[in-house]
């Protein structure tokens, strides 16, 4: 495992929801989850973080700040879309102002159903979306060897 | 002692030229020429005369003793003249008061006093030779440009400017007569000439404010000037002198007996160092065209305050009230004014305080008058010179292509004007950050102050610096910010203020890298030739490794700080909203487009100056009279028990 | 030739600093961690957590606001190495001081070069608090000189009694500012460790990739030297003072990662406030007894 597995810090970004997967991700922090075990930090700053996990639907005001996170985050990096409303707009669907899931607006690397979504899923799509990090890790440094 | 002659000589004939010839181009040419060769004599004197302990010269000359009578009368003249103009009866009393005081001494008491040692040089008149010379002159080369650009401006005014480039040239002269002058009838002669000067100067735009503001510096000065006065005539009825270094003398091996003309000369000193409460008129000299404010701040007029109080330190450090008195007065204005920088937003305005506060810091060091505070002291005076005239250089330049003296106006200075910038942060880092000069000298101090157990003044140094740190760093930030792609401004600079811009940078850079050797062969033999002994207060290794930091720094700024770099170019947060990132547009709440500005702290409920400024003033206008008091008190128990 | 050693022997420690300074600190920080979530009832991370950060940062890829912000990173960097190199080989206090706050500055002037809302704000609260801890450290080097004879650190182990016994003022005055200097709550205003803040990440904001795992670098050493710097007080020319200082050094930092736990951020006003007016008071006794007692 290389470092970027052991380190993955998160931003979390809630969009169309009904914030019940954003109360989850929060307690996936509390005593009783603890995912600082794995590491992974919330850090509120795209800057500073390795995955972005979405929490609800993407509709016609977000899909642009949902955009320009995911522009900020550097490389390499992960999306984790956590629930149903992240994965296909959920329930919310067809409400006149939503667009859909957030693969809408940027590509998606771990999708995560689930209403709301449970710790332990966020947990596991977070260790799924730790593996896909690695791959881009290595192939960041195969590119900046060849470059 | 020719060479004296030369420097004080010199400028006064070339302001006569500059009131004769007043064709642009012939100004220019006999300004950069005399400048330079100012300059260049001020080097060759310092060169002939390194490591001097103090050579006094048998010069007595009554043409020179009338010269001047003439000049405080023409000095008393041009301030009736002016007062009357203007109608201020206050400056005419003083005024009067001043002129009828000095022929009543001149023709009633001095005239049988022969003062044999006339003219002198020691070290300490080598430092100030070469601040004067090189400092002093770099700011009359860069007026040239200056003042093209501000007569621009004026259009519709007057064209002033041979008038202004004679007075400056005279303030050079004077400020030589100052430094060199042991009768102190003659000293007394270029001391009153830097007053009037300088009011001619601030009064320069002739605007309102500037006319209150030049009659506010007359009545402090004048103040000062009285007590200058009074003390002379302590000194001719007392001791039948007026030879600078018999009082000397005279004080250090009795400090009782000269209570009272210390304490003179000490206001004496502290107005024209604008010390508190009689700092309103270096703030209100902000008003004259920038190289004024360069030339009072950096080189001339303040520095002949602490000149004098450095000269009598070795009488402060064996005297007990005045000391106290200085070191009071001194430390007070240290903090106060280092607080009052903080809710400054004007640019000129903070280098003012600046200005007040360093100068409270040398003054209360020549009130302690041990060898280590004097070596503090003249340190500070040496930096405080060198940076706040390039301070105020770039400032002007600054301001004539910005077209604004704010500091928040700055923003980004560093991509308008690349090379400006980086030397108005050299500047200001020299002001405020170790290891550059200013904090080797306040460490010189804090070591001073903690061998004397002056428990106030070290706790007025440590809250005092740490509000320098405040004002100074939140203004470098504001030069540092980098955002879009600006149009270089700076193209359009005059030749003239990148000269003396540079002359500045050098002495800088040379001052803060050389300070041992400075301390060998200029301050120590000073400090040695009036205390009899002499030490270094901090460790060569220490110096050296300073001034491994200051080289890495300047390399740092002037050739590694670059905007470019082989990363990828990334966008500013803005909290995921951005309109247009590069002039940091966001979208706001209402879905509407906003810049989003972040202005500096200014505090002004802690530390504005409708809070602080009373409670300042007031203790210092206590400090003052209980000092007459003490002085008066002194003065005639002493006379009972004789 | 005895100046020139003296300052090779400074550079070298520096170099040394650099190398012991980061991993103790990374240690230390490992530890501050797994103890603040014991406090909460968590698990924590492992021990080597922090340098698992630094590794990833390093490798992530090479971003910039402007280019001018990591070299201002790296000479902050360079100067905390340098500070620590003066602090640890018994150098001159003062000028450590005049370092570690050059260095300071340098991490200020990368906030404000980014221009940025958020970071520009952490730096206005940087500069503030730099402006509300320095009184007390300019007194504790004053103390410092009062108690030994002068600003040299290399006197420390061969005194009679340590200076915690003169300097008992000061003692606790530096144990209030530094929550200031380890960024622990209440103090944390400017940057935090922890997410959720109004000002983002403050300071850091702009700073990613390899600007980041240098600041965190920075920090580690930084904190190293501060607890150096309260640790001195129980110094003296005893072997079993090293045992006492190691426990000092354990329960001051164990306090403090109780205060970070159980205290709330507080506003500026109060920072400043009851810093100045402990320094005021403390220190001003403190160095007023030495003075004429």
């Amino acid at each position: 495992m290389s470092s970027v597995s052991k380190s993955p810090w998160i931003i979390h970004y809630d969009g169309s929801s009904c914030n019940g997967c954003d109360i989850e991700v929060l307690a996936a922090l509390t005593p009783l989850y603890d995912v600082e075990r794995f590491g992974i930090v919330n850090t509120g700053n795209p800057k500073h973080a390795d995955i972005f996990l979405v929490t609800g639907g993407i509709n016609e005001r977000n899909i642009d700040v949902v955009r320009e996170i995911y522009d900020q985050m550097v490389e390499p990096k992960v999306v984790v879309a956590c629930g149903v409303c992240a994965c296909t707009a959920g329930i919310f669907k067809d409400c006149y102002n939503i667009i859909g899931g957030v693969d809408k607006a940027i590509p998606v690397d771990v999708y995560a159903p689930g209403c709301a979504i449970r710790p332990e899923a966020i947990i596991d799509a977070v260790v799924e979306g730790i593996g896909i990090l690695e791959e881009k890790s290595k192939k960041l440094k195969a590119e900046k060897k060849g470059a | 002692m020719e060479m004296i002659g030369f420097l004080i000589l010199f400028p006064l004939v070339i302001a006569g030229l500059l009131v004769i010839f007043r064709q642009d181009k012939v100004r220019n040419v006999i300004v950069w020429v005399a400048s330079l060769v100012i300059m260049g004599a001020s080097i060759a004197m310092v060169a002939m005369n390194i490591g001097t302990t103090g050579t006094y010269y048998m010069f007595d000359s009554a043409v020179i003793d009338w010269a001047s009578i003439a000049i405080s009368v023409i000095v008393g003249a041009v301030v009736i003249f002016y007062s009357v103009k203007y109608r201020r009866k206050w400056v005419l009393a003083l005024a009067a008061i001043q002129l009828v005081g000095t022929l009543v001494f001149e023709f009633g008491f001095a005239h049988d006093i022969v003062c044999l040692r006339g003219l002198y040089v020691d070290s300490l008149s080598l430092i100030m030779t070469l601040i004067i010379g090189l400092v002093g002159s770099g700011i009359c080369i860069y007026s040239i440009g200056y003042m093209e650009d501000f007569q621009a401006e004026h259009k519709h005014e007057a064209d002033r400017r041979p008038r202004f480039f004679a007075l400056m040239f005279i303030f050079l002269a004077a400020m030589y007569a100052i430094i060199f002058c042991n009768n102190m009838i003659w000293l007394y002669a270029g001391w009153e000439i830097t007053t009037v000067c300088s009011f001619l100067l601030i009064g320069y735009t002739r605007t309102e404010e500037a006319i209150a503001n030049a009659f506010r510096q007359i009545i402090m000065n004048m103040v000062g000037g009285i007590a200058f006065l009074a003390a002379l005539f302590y000194m001719a009825l007392q001791f039948n002198t007026v030879d600078f270094l018999d009082f000397i003398v005279i004080g250090t091996l009795a400090p009782a007996l000269v209570v009272f003309p210390l304490t003179c000369l000490s206001l004496a000193g502290m107005t024209k160092a604008a010390q508190m409460p009689f700092h309103t008129w270096l703030l209100g000299a902000m008003v004259a065209p920038t190289p004024t404010s360069a030339l009072l701040h950096s080189s001339t007029m303040v520095k002949a305050g602490v000149f004098m109080l450095i000269k009598c330190g070795p009488i402060y450090a064996v005297s007990f009230g005045p000391s106290i008195f200085v070191i009071l007065v001194g430390g007070l204005t240290f903090l106060f004014c280092s607080f009052l920088a903080i809710s400054q937003v004007n640019a000129k305005r903070v280098l003012a305080y600046s200005t007040i506060a360093n100068l409270g810091l040398i003054t209360a060091c020549a009130g302690v008058g041990t060898a280590e505070a004097i070596w503090a002291a003249i340190f500070l005076v040496i930096f405080h010179a060198i940076a706040k005239s390039l301070l105020f250089l770039c400032v002007g330049t600054a301001e004539h292509h910005i077209g604004s003296r704010n500091i928040e106006d700055m923003d980004s200075l560093f991509e308008r004007m690349p090379r400006l910038a980086r030397l108005m942060m050299l500047g200001i880092m020299i002001m405020f950050i170790a290891p550059f000069g200013m904090l080797i000298a306040k460490w010189a101090t804090l070591v001073t102050l903690i061998g004397t157990r002056q428990i106030a003044l070290i706790l007025m140094l440590a809250f005092g610096s740490a509000a320098t740190f405040m004002f100074w760093a939140k203004w470098l930030g504001k030069l540092a910010g980098i955002a879009g792609e600006p149009d270089n401004v700076e193209i359009t600079v005059h030749k003239s203020e990148w000269f003396a811009d540079a002359v500045m940078v050098v002495l800088a850079v040379l001052a803060c890298a050389l300070i041992p050797v400075i301390s060998n062969y200029l301050v120590e033999p000073y400090v040695a030739s009036v205390l009899g002994m002499s030490i270094q207060p901090i460790r060569d290794e220490n110096l050296y490794l300073s001034t491994i930091i200051v080289l890495f720094m300047v390399v740092m700024m002037f050739g590694v700080l670059r905007k470019k770099t082989k990363a990828k170019k990334a966008s500013v947060y803005l909290s995921g909203v951005s309109v247009d990132n590069e002039s940091r547009v966001f979208l706001n709440s209402l879905s509407q487009p906003q810049e989003a500005t972040v202005r500096n702290w200014y505090m002004d409920d802690w530390f504005g100056e409708a809070k602080l400024t009373p409670i300042g003033t007031i203790i210092c206008y206590i400090l003052i009279l209980i000092a007459f008091v003490w002085a008066v008190v002194s003065t005639a128990g002493l006379t009972i028990l004789l | 030739m005895e100046t020139l050693i003296s300052i090779l022997i400074t550079l070298g420690a520096s170099v040394i600093f650099a190398i012991v300074g980061t991993v103790a600190g990374c240690l230390l920080s490992g530890l501050d961690r797994i103890i603040s979530a014991r406090m909460q009832g968590r698990v924590g991370p492992p021990l080597l957590q922090p340098l698992y950060d630094v590794r990833k940062l390093i490798a992530k890829d090479n971003v910039a606001v402007n280019g001018t912000i990591g070299t201002y990173v790296v000479c902050a960097l360079v100067f905390t190495f340098i500070a620590g190199g003066i602090f640890f080989s018994g150098g001159n206090f003062l000028l450590c001081v005049f370092v570690i706050t050059l260095a300071e500055l340098m991490f200020v002037m990368a906030a404000y070069a980014s221009r940025s809302p958020f970071s520009e704000a952490g730096a206005h609260r940087e500069t503030l608090q730099i402006m509300a801890y320095e009184p007390m450290v300019l007194l504790l080097a004053v103390g410092l000189f009062m108690a030994t004879g002068s600003f040299d650190l290399s006197v420390l182990p061969f005194l009679d009694q340590p200076i915690l016994f003169s300097l008992w003022g000061i003692f606790l005055g530096m144990l209030y500012i530094l929550t200031i200097k380890l960024r622990k709550s209440p103090f944390d205003l400017s940057y935090s460790h922890h997410a959720h803040q109004e000002l983002v990440k403050g300071v850091t904001t702009e700073m990613s990739g390899k600007t980041l795992a240098q600041i965190e670098v920075m920090h580690w050493c930084e904190n190293i030297l501060y607890m150096g710097w309260v640790v001195m007080f129980f110094i003296w020319g005893n072997p079993i003072s090293i045992a006492i200082a190691i426990v000092a050094f354990i329960l001051i930092y164990l306090f403090e990662i109780w205060i970070d736990n159980n205290f709330a951020r507080v506003k500026w006003q109060l920072v400043l406030k009851s810093t100045w007016i402990i320094t005021l008071v403390l220190g001003g006794i403190n160095i007023t007894v030495l003075a004429f007692l």
